[in-house]
């Protein structure tokens, strides 16, 4: 499955932007609760034309699967790429067009 | 479509039975169905003949003889007899709303991951999250991994919440639900919540592609794309991760046999086949071998406990006061709530001046308010059963305290 979903969508020169990101967000203490290895996304950046549209750093805080809402000044057809980088440094990067 | 339901059809099928023999059947002596022999195990040594071994420690009993324990078979022929009437096509019509798996009985239209998503926005993401991801208290649609083990059983619907803060199965769409014409039937049916067959054909197949594609789902090898169109034809090819998760297999006229032959393996289907009620830490397992089942005590008794533990329910032993006098005691049960300040209006004890402008009536006059009651202040002080006697010493203590 893929590990994120992503969804755009302008109006009025205003872009909403919805996404989740498939992670188990399982910090140290609840991986040791679980029988797991610590798996959890720790930076998030999304960009339109190499311009910086969000940028997050977090930790396990976050519950599973987290999901996060922006909006931004932006065009429709231009591609917003989202990279999370995860605890292992391990990078994913998923595009879509501005709907 | 859900584990349950297997139960409840085998539930259906004996109450069906046993509604039948009740309205058939009538009491008889039990001694002539009392002489079958015992021999094996697995038969019964009650009134009745009969053997262990339907669902879940349930009896088998037979009919033989035109009896059935201890009731009279009707064994009456019911050609000829007929209940209501045949219903018309329209009625057969109105009623037969299902789709099976292979997709008869799907109604026409189509819908598009795109529309979807609009309509999920609008209709079902505040209950169901926003990509189908739950956390509002309602069932999560998609998610979860849908990896499965080497029995070919998806491993998140093997979560065990044996401790806090582990996850529950997870039962989504793509890791639980095994067939998914019944995801249009029941959005069909009964979404949205707040008004539920409000949506048309074409919708309902929008929405399903939605949660379909949210949940990764191909049709045919294909991915669905925000573009992918979604008809009946389409919908019947779908085969879920969970298809063949739920078992036996109900469906089409053999279903009640799958159904018999699953129960009648119970040591390989269900477990042991034995219930056990007592030391059931490893039920049935000293019959394969295992060494008897371990007693869990506890290793860490409080007992130095002060004061010790007890089971008795008495109260505290009263003690007696004895740095009061008798009428300072049946002055605080029935005239402190007044006069112990003057918030009542009656002079508080203590109170030098009140009690000068009282005693200038003399002892007499006020003891004989104190019986009769006087202004706000009802006889005795309202407890009846104080005596003259005991009334006067009460005065006595009152004046005595405010000087």
């Amino acid at each position: 499955m893929a590990k994120m979903k992503i969804k755009a969508k302008e109006k009025k020169g205003i872009v909403k932007v919805k996404a989740m990101f498939t992670s188990l967000m399982a910090d140290k203490e609840e991986a040791i609760k679980k029988g797991i290895s610590p798996s959890y996304i720790r930076y998030i950046v999304a960009k339109v034309k190499d311009a910086v549209v969000y940028e997050v750093t977090m930790s396990g805080f976050m519950s599973e699967n987290p999901l996060v809402k922006f909006e931004f000044k932006g065009n429709k057809g231009d591609k917003l790429t989202f990279t999370t980088i995860d605890n292992d440094n391990k990078t994913e990067t998923d595009t879509q067009k501005i709907k | 479509m859900f584990k349950l339901d297997h139960k409840s059809i085998l539930i259906g099928i004996s109450v069906v039975a046993s509604t039948a023999l009740l309205l058939t059947g009538c009491l008889s002596s039990p001694s002539s169905t009392n002489s079958s022999a015992k021999a094996q195990s697995n038969e019964l040594t009650g009134p009745y003949a009969g053997k262990l071994g339907a669902i879940d420690g349930g009896v088998i009993y037979p009919r033989e003889n035109g009896m059935y324990t201890a009731y009279v078979l009707n064994e009456q022929s019911t050609e000829g007899i007929n209940h209501g009437r045949v219903p018309t096509e329209n009625e057969l019509n109105a009623w037969n709303l299902d789709a099976l798996p292979d997709g008869t009985g799907l109604p026409e239209g189509e819908g598009s991951v795109e529309e979807g998503d609009e309509l999920y926005e609008a209709n079902c993401a505040s209950c169901h999250g926003d990509f189908g991801g739950g956390g509002h208290g309602y069932p999560q649609l998609a998610g979860g991994n849908q990896d499965k083990d080497e029995n070919g059983i998806v491993k998140t619907l093997k979560n065990q919440r044996l401790e806090p803060g582990m996850d529950a199965p997870k039962r989504t769409v793509g890791t639980f639900w095994p067939k998914a014409t019944t995801l249009f039937t029941y959005i069909r049916d009964a979404m949205p919540y707040a008004h539920p067959k409000s949506l048309s054909n074409d919708e309902n197949y929008a929405l399903t592609a939605y949660i379909l594609a949210q949940n990764g789902i191909k049709i045919d090898g294909e991915k669905m794309t925000d573009e992918y169109v979604l008809n009946a034809e389409k919908l019947a090819k779908v085969v879920l991760p969970n298809n063949d998760g739920f078992y036996p297999n109900i469906d089409g006229p053999e279903g009640p046999a799958n159904v018999k032959a699953f129960f009648a393996d119970r040591a390989k289907n269900i477990g042991a086949g034995v219930r056990c009620m007592t030391d059931c830490k490893d039920p049935g397992m000293e019959a394969a071998g295992a060494k008897e089942a371990e007693l869990v005590r506890i290793d860490y008794e409080m007992a130095d406990v002060v004061p010790p533990y007890s089971t008795v329910r008495d109260l505290p032993p009263e003690s007696e006061d004895v740095t009061i006098s008798k009428a300072e005691k049946m002055y605080n049960e029935s005239c402190k709530l007044c006069h112990s300040s003057d918030r009542m209006g009656a002079p508080a004890v203590g109170d030098v001046q009140a009690w000068g402008s009282v005693t200038k009536k003399g002892f007499d006059q006020v003891l004989r308010n104190s019986i009769d009651g006087m202004g706000g202040m009802p006889p005795k002080g309202g407890n009846d059963s104080l005596t003259s006697d005991e009334v006067k010493s009460i005065v006595e203590f009152m004046i005595d305290s405010s000087k």
